[in-house]
């Protein structure tokens, strides 16, 4: 049995240990959610009406016509869509910033002795602390929020490649001086290139931030346009918790998804390259 | 046969007067080069002065410490030296550049690029039109008899294959001066002595004015017109040794085993008398 197939075997045990749980003890589904329910209000965000959380029975997973009332104002999709645009504004802002600080610091030792401690102190600072100065001085609207997600990862995305080109080791400097590299095509042929690896893996550490600021502002900020962190404060306001972990679950996975299909696939690639990975 | 050597005939103290060789390009003079990183201690070189007629192959022995390295980072403009100048063919060279290619003891490869594009690198950084780049640099690998392996990546090549590489990226810029810093430290033993042949070869059909640097005084021997010999604390030059065995060599021959062995004696007993001075300075128990 391949080690996939055993991990997926156990978290289906856990989950349905889960669910038996529920089901034998029969605890309050509105202080703790059964899978069920998770799945129930997963399929509601979609605008599917189930009720696989009920007691099995005549009719059972679906919900009579008459339960059918919604809270939500807005879908999963939408709100996929909404926030989608808002990270990919962001987050390209946030990469140009970052990486041509990152260079500068990496670059100028001047710029990173001005620069460098701070930024270090703002990556720790947690991004919805932006929260309050953006409304303030933006206003509520998509620029504050866009604002948020940029100062969340920006300082991470600079100090990440920093400290990767830092590692890139001075021989291959010192081998493209002596072959007559100088200024723009010394970068361009030889140094960037050189940074690949550091670039790749900023790259992925800048999405987490960029991903969890967006979420962390969408979940205060009350915009007229509602993103996935929207859906989580809604949860919470109607007391439905089954969808406050389903819009949990959604948020994990989407930030897994697309760390390992996109950003982790990218960093093997041009570590295997490199030779970096055996 | 050659006339059997003996070694007062090869210990010349202080000559820098070697026959001028055909070749007009590549004359390479280090003149009173001194390098001092640190004040407290003993400076790293010490009025250092070294020509390297065109066309000539010199090699620099001595122990580790002995600032051989420095020298030639000096030689190659990547480190500037305290004081003293380099030239090249009268004129004073101070920047790195691929007038004096070098080849580095750890390959110093571009591990994204393939074997080919490494050694195309320096025609685009000196923009040599796209036209004649892969014709030069195909036949600098074939050179080093490398023509096959083209495509692959660095990682994908052994060690011996990267210094080739190394050597190839070198040569493709078509330098006066080769500068070789070690390059074959970290090869076996068989890799090493395949390479000093192919060395040999390269050196015969290009004449490269070439500076090279080794611990290893058989490598030195087997491949130099003329060894130079350094000293340690502060690092300067003691002694040079002509090499008069003809090219292509037989790396196996006495002659070549005599003239390791002078030049053993000459260094161990260097080495015998600094230690036994600076033990003086240890305070007894």
């Amino acid at each position: 049995m391949s080690r996939r197939v055993k991990i997926l075997l156990v978290w289906l045990v856990l989950i349905a240990g889960w669910e038996a749980g529920f089901r034998i003890i029969g605890w309050k589904p509105w202080l703790f959610p059964a899978p069920s329910h998770v799945l129930d209000a997963m399929l509601h965000l979609l605008s599917i009406q189930t009720n696989f959380g009920d007691p099995t029975g005549p009719g059972w997973p679906f919900r009579s016509v008459a339960d059918n009332v919604s809270h939500l104002t807005v879908t999963l999709p939408t709100a996929l869509i909404t926030s989608g645009v808002r990270l990919a504004v962001g987050f390209l802002i946030s990469l140009f910033l970052g990486g041509m600080l990152g260079l500068l610091m990496w670059r100028f030792p001047f710029v990173d002795a001005l620069l460098g401690p701070l930024f270090l102190g703002l990556q720790t600072l947690p991004s919805i602390c932006w929260v309050p100065l953006a409304v303030l001085v933006i206003g509520i609207n998509e620029s504050s929020i866009v604002f948020v997600l940029i100062m969340g990862s920006f300082f991470a995305i600079a100090i990440a490649l920093r400290d990767g080109l830092r590692q890139t080791p001075p021989i291959y400097k010192k081998a493209a001086l002596m072959l007559g590299g100088r200024r723009f095509r010394l970068y361009y042929h030889v140094l960037l290139p050189a940074a690949m690896p550091a670039a790749a893996s900023s790259l992925r550490q800048g999405f987490a931030f960029a991903w969890r600021s967006l979420m962390g502002g969408e979940l205060v900020f009350m915009l007229p346009r509602r993103g996935v962190g929207f859906l989580l404060n809604v949860g919470r306001e109607f007391g439905d918790v089954a969808q406050v972990v389903a819009v949990m679950c959604i948020m994990v996975a989407i930030g897994m998804m697309a760390d390992r299909l996109i950003f982790a696939r990218l960093e093997l690639r041009i570590r295997t390259r490199f030779g970096l990975i055996a | 046969m050659p006339t059997p050597l003996h070694s007062e005939q090869l210990l010349i103290a202080d000559s820098g007067d070697a026959p001028p060789r055909a070749s007009s390009r590549g004359r390479f003079e280090l003149v009173n080069i001194s390098k001092a990183f640190h004040k407290a201690y003993a400076p790293a070189l010490q009025s250092v002065s070294l020509t390297c007629e065109p066309g000539e192959f010199v090699v620099v022995v001595g122990p580790s410490g002995c600032g051989k390295s420095t020298l030639l980072n000096i030689a190659a403009g990547l480190m500037p030296p305290t004081s003293g100048e380099v030239r090249l063919d009268g004129a004073v060279v101070r920047m790195p550049g691929p007038t004096r290619a070098m080849v580095f003891q750890e390959h110093g490869l571009f591990p994204w690029l393939t074997a080919l594009e490494n050694v195309e690198i320096g025609l685009k950084l000196t923009r040599v039109p796209k036209a004649q780049r892969r014709h030069r640099a195909v036949e600098a690998l074939k050179m080093v008899h490398l023509g096959q392996f083209a495509n692959l990546l660095v990682h994908q090549l052994s060690g011996g294959m990267r210094q080739r590489v190394s050597i190839a990226r070198a040569l493709v810029m078509d330098p006066p001066v080769l500068l070789m810093d070690e390059p074959f430290s970290s090869l076996d033993a068989q890799t090493r002595t395949l390479l000093h042949g192919q060395m040999q070869e390269i050196w015969g059909r290009t004449r490269k004015t070439i500076l090279f640097v080794t611990h290893s005084v058989g490598e030195a021997v087997r491949l130099a017109d003329r060894v130079i010999i350094m000293h340690a604390h502060p690092g300067r030059i003691r002694r040079e040794v002509r090499v008069p065995i003809p090219h292509p060599r037989d790396f196996d021959s006495p002659e070549i085993s005599e003239v390791v062995g002078v030049i053993r004696r000459e260094i161990e007993d260097e080495v015998n008398r600094f230690n036994a001075e600076t033990m003086t300075h240890v305070a007894p128990r």
